[in-house]
């Protein structure tokens, strides 16, 4: 059939109507006025409603449209040729060692981003201190110096050569001394670096100095038993460690080997064979150490070496003259020595001061004890500190005498942490030529002559030796950032010898100390490690004329004796100020005072009151002719009439964050029968005007509450549940809530509060994996410190009767108690990942929700800050971002550049202002442990994943992993009779279970 | 309501003689229709400086973030919060005087429930601004509200009292909006009528063309009493959620159940004192003592005397409940509240609120101006210190001691509290002099039944026994809008 149909619109169509005819012309029915809208007269033009309505709808709709513009995406560059070991997103790690410990370095796409310990390592294989944890922070500080310089101004490697090499030729010609001035490098590749140096100036000396010095240990060795070494401690087969005075966990000689090896005695698993070790301290403030003892007894100064002397008579039975009279402390060494001799052979005495006659007396007592072989080990003995006091004095003198005609300066800063900085300066003056190897213009390199900025030891090729036959290696992860050379190669080139330092190292390692071994370079950059040493030192004794001794302790006794007698202690978060611009490190807080940014003078709190200083008072300490103005901490523990002090503090040219924190009290030391003592007699008046410390922690309490649960060890032989007090046991609960399910996993952790010593590099760890903010001292003082895991520290003031007062208002009663006697208990404190969390009811938003593996969630682009949870979580572990932290000017201390940024870990958002953080349980790190063991087609293990902190952990005090295997550590931990959860009566069913404190105390 | 005659027992709601509907309308359009006086003058530049420092306050937090509070890590409210109950709780009055009093017939309502209801949207406004600003990140403030988004199924946590309180203060702010502007109709109607020009083109929007007709009316009133059925709820749902907010967490000091109802008598307790202090001023500078009467000052004196002494007892329950519970925690927080660091605030609380009030036990006190008014005020820097107490004292030492902290406020806590006063009175002072402060329609009303003039115009007629109208003489002694010679025109027939 034909299609001729045809359709018409309407009739006009139909009959083809001249009207329709003109008006079908044009494309619309109706004479659209675009011609007149665009020609010049457009603008005086009627516009028809309708096209008004449009050019409205067509505005909008295009400024609409305009507007969904992206917010601007900042690419970020891929490899254009893609290094074959890298992989965006997956890390690297690097065997590799920092003082002295075998490290692992985790790197993202080429930049290192932290440190934990090489778990397959021997000796401190588990936990890091502080300092390392927070040490990847320097590699990205912007207050070092980027070129090498000559009298301040920058320059070019091959000038400052030329300088230094003209130099070191004049020295060398007129046969003036060229000294190489270094804290103790136990390197064997620096040590090679500086032989070649040596032979190239034969009249070149290396001298050694440690601004903490162990020189008394050193020297006191050589008497006793002809071998100046400091020796290893093996604590773990110690059964009673007396300590006069040594913070032995803390900063003396290696403290976290010390706590590995101690806490094998202490933790749960050594309670569960019936196992405790005994720890009883002397000492006049309070350390670490003494707020982990078992018995802690407040002492002088002065009375360190009476302790000594009345401890050896009653071990040995002989009565020197000189013991202590302080009748506590008379009571405490009758039982102590009844100990340490029942214990012989598993007893051990360490002394903290370097007094060489105070070190005899305590290797008397030792060789007594029999504590050498197993305890003590000559053998493999440490090399961490070999700085002697004298040769640093002879190099003094020298230099004055003008007999020194260069010197260089590496790793040692003695303007600042020589007690006498004056006679440096005199003596750097009468030197031609002087160098620095520092990093920065520091005290010292500011006023040289020359400073060739030595390379991170992440930018370094070289090695260590911390110990007697054991060697680490230190491996570069990544090209150095500035214009900066390792001081290895810069000596290397001065001696005229220009083999690479990747040559030079790989030399020494394949000749020396590869030999014989059976293994490899590509062995050792694998493994980090080689051990050559001994498995067990061999036994000494030693032979100490003891009656000599003891006049000569209370010859040196009495000349510190006064009102106030001071004690400089290093603290163990600032250790001798060398890492003072660390950000992370003056936040940490000290364990004891939980003090940040500051340090302080420490006071019985009953001195305080008698010198009329409150809170916030300020004192003036005077000793040894230097004056110094300090804020107070009223100090529990603290002995009466004595003040301590931490070095470290007052740098006044080492970065943005760390310039003019605290006071200098290096210059309050002495040198004592050559050596350097940190004892004195002191003076101490009220000074005026107040001073508000940035403390962390101000309550120090419990309060009477349950929170805290300790027993006696006795107690726990006889009923392991002692003073747990395990409320699920007893209390039938009822739920408003439904059952949380975790069908696969379920997070949990253990703490174990008999290990925690209370060190802190745990929270320094968490900083460093989760990016977490430092915000500065004023914020720490408005309490807005952002730490996600913190440690809680509780005193509980013992009484004469042996009541313990644990509430403010007891203690402000019991006005005749002297706060000598307390006991300190640590607390790690980090978010509990509640079943029934109280947090997630109250968000308006849903920004912290339950995952089903257990964990509390934090969905920070979900946040806007309405705080009601961190006000509603029991344990007050939110933290909220009061201010855009990195990236605000006024927090100019820390992450407020582009350079610095890099040290963020890429895998955790940086927060931005006005959102609530806290402990994620490292969820990027359980992913990653997922997703590895999905690759690898295998089920999740029991510790394959590791949070951060634990991984800091040198006591292996937090535990973590699933609960759901009941195979795994965390389940067998869990199961323990001591775990108990911190307010499990609010029925928040927290999954942190806590480990009762168990005290080792006398029994009366 | 006005075809009877009221009885000579109750005290007269208007006062002043020769007063007709146009001398009604008169007197209260003076100060809407004439240029500002002095004293506005000088109130509204104090006020609207005290606006500016909220706009610099809130601003410089905007831009800076929520540090520049004095808030810290164990105390995540403050000034913030206490300042925003301590306004929704303002706001209280004005609902229950036009809503709650409206459907309990209580007539003298009449005269104040304009300049109430007119304080409470300023005070929800205020206590808005709060909710907004307390934000980390204001900017995204309408999440609280369950809007369709592109995030995904995302949806707000109808578990968290917080979107309880959105929704229970929005929708106390939208009724109390609607119910104050449709009682406002016929009043905007008369400014219209008598307006010219711009003005009263303004005006003629804005009374949404009232006519006047009989229809109108009754539509009027139909209204206004379903509204006042809506909003009584209201009354008792907003400071119940509020109360929520603290009740529902396990934070000693919040988690009680005795909150809701001690809320609620707390917030119509400031909220009275709030209007007290109001319209002291108000009756005096604006010369409406005819309509705001003793009998009003006195009233609601005996409501601030009732809800008072509602509260003591409240806080007293508080206590005995902590020392019952057994809990340490609970005992602790109340221990602390009454001797710790903050105990300052507590016996401020205390002395303000649960003696202060006792006062008016005395007809003196009750019946004096000044004192009425020094009370009313004493009575609100209590009713913040309730908040701060219940607030601060509760978070700054909770369960674990290590993290107790003591809370100290910056400037710009200060700044915004301050400023949020100003603001208050910024859009007070801009109500009084662009609406009738009372409402006209509703006074006309009561003039016929209620007023002085009427009451002796019968009883000079002899339509009430001697010893009632002797009475009526006595009960007139303590106005101070009744010269003696209105009540000896009482006796005229004699």
């Amino acid at each position: 059939m034909d299609s001729n149909k045809k359709y018409w619109k309407g009739l006009e169509e139909l009959q083809q109507t001249p009207a329709f005819i003109e008006s079908n012309k044009g494309e619309f029915a109706e004479p659209i006025p675009v011609e007149d809208v665009l020609n010049e007269a457009g603008l005086s033009t009627r516009t028809p409603r309708r096209d008004f309505l449009k050019a409205l709808g067509f505005g909008l709709g295009a400024v609409t449209l305009a507007a969904c513009n992206r917010t601007p995406v900042h690419k970020a560059v891929p490899y254009v040729i893609k290094p074959e070991e890298v992989t965006p997103g997956i890390p690297n790690y690097y065997a590799s060692s920092f003082n002295g410990q075998s490290v692992l370095v985790r790197t993202r796409e080429g930049r290192p981003i932290s440190l934990a310990a090489n778990p397959n390592s021997i000796g401190l294989n588990q936990g890091t201190d502080a300092t390392t944890a927070a040490v990847v922070l320097d590699l990205y500080d912007m207050s070092k110096l980027q070129n090498p310089q000559l009298d301040g101004q920058d320059v070019d490697w091959s000038t400052l050569d030329k300088t230094v090499i003209d130099a070191l030729n004049k020295a060398a010609g007129t046969g003036k001394q060229i000294a190489i001035v270094s804290n103790t490098v136990n390197s064997p590749s620096s040590l090679a670096a500086i032989a070649a140096f040596k032979t190239k100036y034969p009249t070149a000396t290396h001298i050694q100095v440690d601004a903490v010095s162990y020189s008394g240990i050193l020297e006191a060795n050589r008497a006793s038993f002809g071998k100046a070494v400091i020796p290893s401690y093996h604590l773990a087969n110690a059964n009673v460690v007396v300590s006069v005075a040594a913070d032995f966990l803390g900063s003396w000689l290696a403290g976290e080997e010390h706590t590995q090896d101690y806490i094998q005695n202490r933790d749960y698993k050594s309670l569960k064979n019936g196992k405790m070790s005994r720890h009883i301290q002397f000492e006049s403030g309070l350390s670490m150490t003494g707020s982990n003892a078992d018995v802690r007894i407040a002492i002088k100064p002065s009375e360190e070496g009476a302790v000594l002397i009345s401890l050896y008579n009653a071990i040995t039975g002989q009565s020197l003259a000189g013991g202590v009279a302080n009748k506590k402390a008379q009571t405490a060494i009758v039982l102590a020595a009844k100990e340490l001799t029942n214990n012989r052979g598993n007893a051990v005495v360490v002394a903290g001061a370097n007094d060489v006659n105070i070190q005899l007396l305590a290797n008397a007592i030792n060789s007594a004890l029999g504590a050498y072989g197993a305890i003590i080990d000559l053998d493999n003995y440490s090399k961490q500190y070999e700085g002697s006091d004298a040769a640093f004095q002879q190099f003094l003198s020298a230099a004055t005498a003008g007999q020194v005609g260069a010197a260089l300066f590496l790793n040692s800063n003695p303007v600042y942490d020589y007690f006498k900085a004056e006679d440096v300066s005199n003596a750097l003056a009468k030197i031609d030529f002087t160098l620095s190897f520092a990093d920065r213009a520091d005290e010292t390199a500011s006023i040289l002559k020359a400073v060739a900025p030595t390379s991170s030891f992440l930018e370094s090729w070289g090695d260590a030796s911390a110990k007697e036959g054991y060697y680490t290696i230190v491996q570069p992860t990544i090209n150095p950032v500035f214009n900066t050379r390792q001081a290895e190669q810069s000596l290397l080139v001065w001696a005229g010898d220009n083999t690479n330092i990747y040559d030079f190292v790989r030399k020494i390692w394949e000749e020396n100390i590869l030999a014989g071994t059976g293994k490899s370079w590509n062995d050792v950059l694998q493994t980090g490690f080689i051990y050559k040493g001994s498995s067990v030192g061999s036994s000494y004794t030693a032979n100490v004329d003891v009656n000599a001794i003891a006049n000569a302790i209370g010859a040196t006794s009495k000349a510190i004796v006064g009102d106030f007698e001071l004690k400089l202690y290093e603290s163990t978060v600032l250790r001798d100020g060398r890492y003072a611009n660390n950000a992370f490190l003056q936040e940490l807080p000290d364990p004891v005072s939980k003090v940040t940014w500051d340090n302080y003078a420490a006071l019985n709190p009953r001195d305080a009151e008698n010198l009329g200083l409150g809170e916030h008072g300020k004192v003036s300490v005077e000793a040894n002719g230097y004056t110094v103005e300090l804020p107070v901490v009223l100090q529990p523990g603290q002995a009466q009439g004595t003040v301590s002090i931490a070095v470290g503090y007052g740098r006044t040219k080492v970065g943005k964050a760390g310039n003019n924190v605290g006071q200098n009290a290096f210059p309050f030391a002495r040198l004592v029968n050559g050596t350097v003592q940190f004892e004195a007699k002191a003076t101490v008046t009220k000074a005026s005007g107040t001073y508000e410390l940035a403390q962390t922690q101000t309550h120090h309490t419990i309060e009477g509450r349950n929170i805290i649960r300790e027993t006696t060890f006795a107690k726990y032989l006889k009923d392991p549940n002692s003073e747990s007090g395990r409320f699920a046991d007893s209390h039938k609960t009822y739920d408003l809530w439904n059952k949380f399910e975790s069908p696969g996993h379920k997070w949990v952790m253990a703490i174990d509060l008999n290990a925690c010593t209370g060190c802190g590099s745990c929270i320094v760890a968490c900083s460093v994996e989760n990016n977490v903010p430092v915000v500065g001292r004023d914020e720490v003082r408005r309490r807005r410190e952002m730490h996600w895991l913190r440690i809680d520290r509780y005193y509980t003031l013992e009484q004469e009767d042996g009541t313990k007062l644990t509430e403010e208002k007891e203690i402000a009663k019991a006005t005749d108690y002297d706060y000598e006697n307390v006991t300190v208990v640590h607390q790690p404190m980090l978010c509990q990942h509640c079943d029934h969390a109280p947090c997630e009811t109250v968000c308006p938003v849903l920004a912290t929700v339950h995952s089903s593996e257990g964990l509390n969630h934090m969905a920070y682009n979900r946040c806007f800050g309405t705080r009601y949870c961190a006000n509603n979580c029991p344990y007050k572990v939110r933290r909220f971002n009061w201010f855009n932290y990195w990236n605000d000017a006024r927090f100019d201390n820390y992450l407020n550049n582009e350079f610095t940024q890099l040290v963020l870990n890429p895998d955790v958002t940086a927060r931005s202002r006005g959102v609530m953080e806290k402990c994620s349980m490292c969820i990027q790190r359980i992913q990653g442990g997922k997703l590895q063991a999905k690759m690898e087609n295998r089920k999740l293990k029991d510790g394959d994943v590791k949070m951060a902190c634990q991984e800091a952990c040198s006591a292996n005090a937090i535990i973590f992993g699933d609960v759901n295997d009941p195979e795994s550590e965390v389940s067998k931990a869990l199961r323990n009779e001591r775990v108990y959860y911190v307010l499990e009566e609010i029925n928040v069913q927290p999954n942190i279970g806590y480990m009762t404190k168990v005290r080792n105390t006398f029994e009366a | 309501m006005s075809s009877h005659n009221e009885s000579i027992l109750r005290e007269p709601l208007i006062t002043g003689k020769d007063i007709t509907y146009a001398k009604v309308t008169d007197d209260i359009l003076l100060p809407v229709e004439n240029k500002p006086n002095k004293a506005w003058w000088i109130g509204f530049i104090i006020a609207a400086l005290g606006a500016m420092l909220w706009v610099v306050s809130v601003g410089y937090t905007f831009w800076t973030g929520i540090g520049a509070w004095g808030l810290n890590k164990t105390v995540g409210w403050a000034w913030d919060i206490t300042d925003f109950v301590w306004w929704v709780g303002i706001g209280h009055a004005g609902t229950l005087i036009s809503a709650v009093l409206l459907l309990f017939r209580q007539n003298w309502r009449n005269s104040i429930n304009r300049s109430a209801e007119a304080m409470t949207i300023f005070a929800v406004i205020c206590a808005a601004t709060y909710v907004v600003a307390h934000m980390g990140r204001p900017w995204l403030a309408y999440w609280i509200f369950p809007l369709p988004n592109q995030f995904g199924s995302l949806w707000v946590n109808f578990n968290s009292p917080l979107v309880w309180d959105a929704f229970a203060i929005s929708t106390y702010f939208t009724v109390s909006l609607v119910f104050w502007y449709c009682g406002l109709l016929p009043d905007i109607a008369t400014v219209r009528d008598r307006a010219t020009g711009l003005k009263r083109k303004i005006y003629k929007v804005l009374s949404f063309g009232w006519n006047g007709s009989v229809k109108t009316w009754q539509r009027f009133e139909i209204v206004s009493l379903i509204l006042a059925g809506i909003s009584t709820p209201l009354v008792l749902s907003v400071h119940t959620i509020v109360s929520m907010d603290f009740a529902t967490s396990v934070i000693p000091g919040w988690h009680t159940t005795i909150f809701p109802p001690y809320f609620v008598a707390g917030a119509i307790f400031s909220g009275f004192a709030m209007v007290q202090t109001l319209l002291l001023i108000l009756r005096k500078v604006m010369n409406f003592e005819n309509y705001i009467t003793m009998f009003h000052i006195e009233s609601m004196n005996k409501i601030i005397m009732v809800t008072g002494s509602i509260v003591g007892i409240a806080y007293l329950t508080e206590l005995f409940i902590a020392w019952y519970s057994g809990s340490e925690y609970e005992m602790y927080a109340f221990a602390n509240r009454i001797a710790g660091p903050y105990a300052w605030a507590y016996w401020a609380m205390m002395t303000c609120n649960v003696i202060s009030p006792q006062l008016f036990w005395f007809k003196k006190i009750r019946t004096s101006i000044p004192i009425s008014w020094v009370l009313s005020i004493v009575v609100n820097i209590g009713m913040w210190f309730e908040r701060f107490v219940i607030i601060v004292t509760s978070l700054h030492r909770d369960y674990l001691p290590s993290s107790w902290a003591m809370f100290y406020p910056t400037w710009v806590d200060v700044g915004i509290f301050i400023g949020s006063i100003g603001l208050f009175f910024t859009l007070f002072l801009l109500f009084l002099r662009f609406l009738p402060s009372i409402a006209i329609a509703e006074v006309k009303l009561l003039l016929k039944s209620a007023s002085l003039q009427q009451k002796t115009k019968l009883a000079q007629e002899g339509a009430f026994p001697d010893e009632q109208v002797k009475y009526f003489e006595n009960s007139l002694e303590k106005y101070d809008s009744v010269s003696e010679e209105d009540i000896k025109a009482l006796d005229v027939r004699k």
